[in-house]
């Protein structure tokens, strides 16, 4: 079980790997990012939802709480900008690679309950937050071309790292109590 | 809301003016000794998952506001909930006035990296 979440976990990893590979090519479009982000954040509020009702500890279920809220928030304010800009998100490899991954993520949690839910949900999360970090510095940053979505990355990098360390912080409650 | 709070302070320095207008065979007026100093507006901005500043001071009456910069909602919420916000959405603002003196530690009760102190003298 423990691999098969490790593969799991990979592969939004990889997804996101995927669209670090653009920095060597063209990078995505503004509407390729748009779609990406909104896609990551939606598979986040997702997995979060699963977790809320489903999580065994009260934290895991408040962090699930929190990555409903400040996804869909991140979410709102990308979706102002783009109605603003009127840029269409435009579906990609990587916005497709990351719904996928994210759908496949939900289907493992399901099958399971209690502390392994626990683990298996915030090991996924402390990956996935990584691997949106990484592709944010080294691939939607650097490739958006309007100013104010290139703006609007940089604001919502912290609460990514917020996230990161607060799942890891969890992670490793989860594991000195033999969850 | 933080407009409102500096009425009171504008309040007190045009009596301040007119009184010493009025009074002018006083050879001195002492407007800050006279009067009891005026309670101030603190601003603790909350932006990229941080309280700025993060150690503040302020004299108690003071008043302290919290304006979120970022775009996912925090709280600013004291240890034993000497103050509580409760949740602050994206560019909305909480504001309280200091009571007790003493120094206190608060975060953000959705993201507890976030952690600030307020010192009330």
């Amino acid at each position: 079980m423990k691999m098969k979440m490790n593969y799991l976990a990979w592969s939004g990893v990889l997804a996101l790997a995927a669209a670090g590979a653009w920095a060597q090519a063209p990078g995505p479009t503004d509407p390729q990012i748009a779609a990406i982000v909104v896609t990551a954040n939606q598979v986040d509020v997702d997995a979060g939802k699963l977790a809320k009702s489903k999580a065994h500890s009260k934290e895991v279920r408040e962090f699930g709480e929190l990555m409903i809220t400040d996804h869909s928030a991140v979410n709102k304010s990308a979706t102002e900008l783009v109605e603003k800009l009127h840029v269409t998100p435009e579906s990609s490899a990587t916005s497709q690679s990351l719904q996928k991954g994210g759908d496949d993520n939900l289907a493992a949690l399901k099958k399971l309950k209690g502390s392994a839910f626990d683990r298996a949900y915030v090991d996924h999360e402390v990956a996935y937050h990584q691997a949106v970090l990484d592709a944010v510095d080294t691939t939607l940053i650097p490739s958006a071309k309007n100013a104010e979505l290139k703006a609007l990355l940089v604001k919502v990098r912290p609460a990514f790292v917020a996230h990161l360390e607060h799942a890891k912080h969890l992670q490793s409650t989860l594991s000195k109590n033999g969850a | 809301m933080p407009e409102s709070t500096f009425r009171p302070v504008w309040g007190v320095a045009v009596a301040g003016l007119l009184m010493a207008g009025a009074a002018a065979s006083m050879a001195a007026v002492k407007p800050a000794a006279a009067v009891k100093q005026p309670a101030a507006t603190h601003t603790i901005v909350i932006e990229n998952m941080r309280f700025e500043p993060q150690t503040l001071t302020v004299r108690s009456g003071d008043r302290i506001v919290w304006i979120n910069k970022d775009l996912v909602p925090h709280t600013a919420t004291a240890d034993a909930k000497a103050f509580d916000s409760r949740s602050i959405d994206a560019n909305a603002s909480w504001s309280f006035v200091a009571g007790e003196t003493g120094s206190y530690t608060y975060t953000c009760a959705f993201h507890p990296t976030m952690k600030g102190t307020l010192t009330v003298q």
